[in-house]
């Protein structure tokens, strides 16, 4: 039992369950204080102590199964001959040549082969434990085996002929030749079902069908725009993730005393308690209510990432209450309504519905003037101003006089930008006018950019 | 303390807490392993009512830590108690003097004065913690560890320390030892990954949301008074409800909160109106409560909720 729990947790190690030697140890323990009695009870155990991730349970469960499944149909001895028949059975076998008499013991007279002469056959098929292979690797090597031991069809076809002739020399009956056909098909048929089990057990799961933790890496890495609808789910739920460790963050501002200014005031009423000696220093933490201000580029050249980023907008706004975001292509709109009034799939709909990408028209310039008339009381001292745009302004006026007055008045002006550096200022993008304006530029490509970006807002605050 | 599995589910079946066969197995290994357990899942499962009910079933006492940002040793595990160092300082002053008394120099009185440190760096002036309580106490405890995943990674760090070897050293006192290893549940909301090396040394329980069943079962068993009919309905739209797509999904708990609220309002049967009105108790976002309220209407009349 012992050997195949291990091998079961090498199993699930290349299939990307991270085990480590403390825990394949707890295993035992577990095994062995609950016992192997309950298949339910033993299979919760490993569970409990080899699977901490909610991501590795269907690892689990799909590698469960080949381990500590049963083994396959059982064999069965032939039922309904006659004490004499069966003596002519185990004559007629005996007449048999050296190779054939194996496996008609076997299969005549339902004698299961011990684990042994299976792995002496797995050998001799040239399979070892802890081999690499994938699902045709597999049926190739059940196939070489099954040949080794004599269970092809046609091998068995033939023996099966052989002992039909030996019989008939003993004088069974036909009922009784036609008795042990039956069950000698049928355990065949039993004992390849054994043999495609046992290769499979011996052979490590290739990552043909797992490797589910790279794919996500993958993901993150990934260019938003290049993503596939399924891709694109798997990587909203992430965002969805990202986003609730953000909130963590947001909601746990809470700063170490250390990192305030002393509290003179309150170290002395604190210290009454210890007869007024200033054994602990009070500091007096700075609330900073964070006021955001987002400005959305949803153009034709950031449609493919504007989803995201719009997503992400909605997050942010969600997280901070006193957040305005707008969204602009000709034009600056505020769409801090739609987001606080739908969920975050409407809303993500409903703005890149109302603001249709159109030719050629995108204009920052314009679309800051416009921000700077109208929605200027959004942007004060106390206010992170976060631009999402690649820059690119169709040979209008930048208006980086704008940007600068803005960064005057704004506590920080960030930059998210989905074009790699080198592209700025190529073309109409007006990224070198803008980049140095702002306290902080990020590229904002992938899904782990935006995150470490995120991060990075939340942190220098 | 429990000889089976069975034993394990029957009592905390009688503190009412009604557990699957993988929690059961879970809190046996526990029991039998000595290891802490780890329970993830969404908020309001029933992760810290396991703690209790088993505490409870075990007879042990509950040491409650909650956890949060800026979260440290001192509020966690023990401070000095200044005041009473001082106070005692005052009152004994006269016996200090009579000490010191006698010295001539202030390096001989100095001496005379550390002979007698030991007193005021005592467990006398040990304010414990929870921790220090959990490893102190006479009794064995079940010590709960709730929300780790809001304090920071230093103080899950430190945390190990105590989780595997269940002793604490104090740098006045030397190390303290735990007379009884106490039973730890850490919960947590997964609202950030936890560290690998805390995942190993704790047997991992996924905690998710219960199956109708189990939820009905619940139900009956914390609000009993509630009709039947009434009950599989709740229970039903409760279900439905985790399967939108809402800010923040109905827990366990509130399940059963609006059970009571049922009761309390002296509900016959579940129709529109009594749904309408006691849907906040669900539901704690306008705007769930809208999307909720559309979905039932909409699939008048209100199949989709199961509403009848």
């Amino acid at each position: 039992m012992e050997e195949r729990i291990v091998e079961f947790i090498s199993a699930l190690r290349s299939s990307g369950v991270r085990v480590s030697l403390a825990e394949s140890a707890d295993a035992m323990k577990a095994i062995s204080a609950v016992g192997v009695m309950d298949r339910q009870t033993f299979k919760n155990a490993l569970k409990a102590t080899l699977v901490k991730e909610p991501a590795d349970v269907p690892s689990f469960e799909q590698l469960f199964p080949l381990y500590f499944g049963h083994e396959g149909p059982p064999m069965q001895p032939p039922q309904g001959l006659s004490q004499e028949q069966q003596e002519q059975l185990r004559r007629a076998i005996e007449q048999l040549r050296e190779q054939l008499r194996q496996l008609m013991q076997m299969l005549a007279q339902g004698q299961q082969p011990t684990r042994e002469q299976m792995q002496q056959f797995a050998q001799k098929a040239g399979i070892n434990r802890g081999m690499r292979g994938n699902r045709q690797v597999q049926e190739w090597l059940t196939e070489r085996m099954l040949r080794q031991m004599g269970l092809t069809p046609e091998q068995v076809k033939d023996a099966l002929e052989a002992l039909m002739k030996q019989l008939k020399q003993q004088g069974m009956s036909a009922e009784g030749r036609q008795e042990v056909r039956e069950t000698v098909e049928g355990n065949a048929e039993a004992l390849r079902e054994q043999v495609a089990r046992f290769v499979g057990q011996s052979l490590l799961n290739q990552p043909d069908d797992n490797p589910r933790r790279q794919r996500i890496d993958d993901l993150m890495n990934r260019p938003l725009s290049s993503l596939s609808e399924a891709e694109a789910d798997e990587l909203r739920n992430h965002v969805r993730r990202l986003v609730a460790r953000l909130r963590s963050r947001a909601a746990l501002r809470m700063r170490r005393g250390k990192q305030g200014h002393f509290d003179a005031k309150g170290t002395i009423r604190y210290n009454q308690r210890n007869l007024g000696v200033p054994i602990e220093l009070k500091m007096k933490r700075r609330h900073l209510k964070p006021k955001l201000t987002v400005i959305v580029d949803v153009s034709t050249s950031m449609r493919p990432v504007a989803e995201f980023m719009l997503r992400m907008v909605y997050e942010m706004q969600d997280q901070i209450s006193k957040a305005r975001s707008f969204a602009f292509i000709s034009d600056m709109h505020e769409i801090s309504m739609i987001f606080a009034e739908n969920r975050p799939q409407d809303a993500v709909e409903i703005v890149l519905r109302e603001l249709p990408p159109g030719y050629y028209n995108t204009d920052l310039g314009h679309s800051l003037s416009t921000f700077c008339e109208k929605f200027s009381d959004s942007v004060d001292s106390r206010t992170t101003l976060i631009f999402v745009g690649d820059g690119r302004n169709n040979y209008n006026d930048p208006r980086a006089d704008l940007v600068q007055m803005l960064r005057m008045r704004a506590r920080r002006v960030i930059w998210f930008n989905p074009e790699p550096p080198y592209q700025w200022g190529h073309g109409d993008s007006d990224m070198l006018a803008y980049a140095p304006l702002c306290h902080a530029v990020h590229q904002v490509a992938t899904l782990k950019q935006l995150a470490d970006a995120i991060d990075d807002l939340f942190q220098n605050r | 303390m429990f000889k089976q599995i069975a034993d394990v589910k029957q009592g905390l079946l009688e503190q009412r807490y009604i557990a699957s066969d993988e929690i059961a197995t879970v809190v046996f290994l526990a029991e039998q392993m000595g290891k802490p357990i780890l329970a993830e899942g969404p908020a309001g499962v029933g992760k810290t009512e396991l703690a209790k009910a088993w505490a409870a079933a075990s007879g042990r006492e509950l040491i409650r830590l909650q956890c949060y940002e800026g979260l440290d040793e001192s509020k966690a595990l023990y401070e000095w108690e200044y005041s009473k160092q001082m106070l005692y300082t005052q009152l004994l002053r006269d016996k200090l003097s009579q000490i010191m008394g006698e010295a001539t120099t202030l390096a001989e009185a100095a001496d005379a004065l550390s002979k007698e440190e030991n007193v005021f760096f005592s467990r006398r002036f040990l304010l414990p913690r929870p921790l220090l309580r959990a490893l102190m106490n006479d009794k064995p405890v079940v010590l709960l560890i709730d929300e780790i995943d809001r304090a920071d990674a230093e103080f899950e760090a430190f945390l190990l320390e105590i989780l595997s070897d269940f002793q604490v050293s104090v740098p006045e006192l030397g190390t303290i030892k735990a007379n009884h290893q106490p039973m730890v549940v850490l919960t947590s909301n997964n609202t950030r990954e936890l560290s690998e090396a805390l995942k190993r040394r704790a047997l991992y329980l996924f905690v998710d949301y219960p199956s109708f069943e189990s939820e009905l079962r619940i139900v009956q068993m914390r609000a009993p008074d509630l009709a039947p009919q009434v009950a599989r309905q709740c229970v039903e739209i409760v279900q439905r409800l985790r399967g939108l797509d809402l800010k923040k999904a109905p827990s366990v708990a509130e399940t059963v909160d609006w059970a009571k609220a049922l009761v309390a309002i002296n509900a016959k049967h579940l129709d529109e109106k009594t749904l309408n009105d006691t849907l906040t108790v669900i539901l704690k976002h306008e705007s769930d409560i809208q999307r909720a309220r559309r979905a039932l209407s909409g699939g008048k009349r209100g199949q989709d909720l199961g509403v009848r």
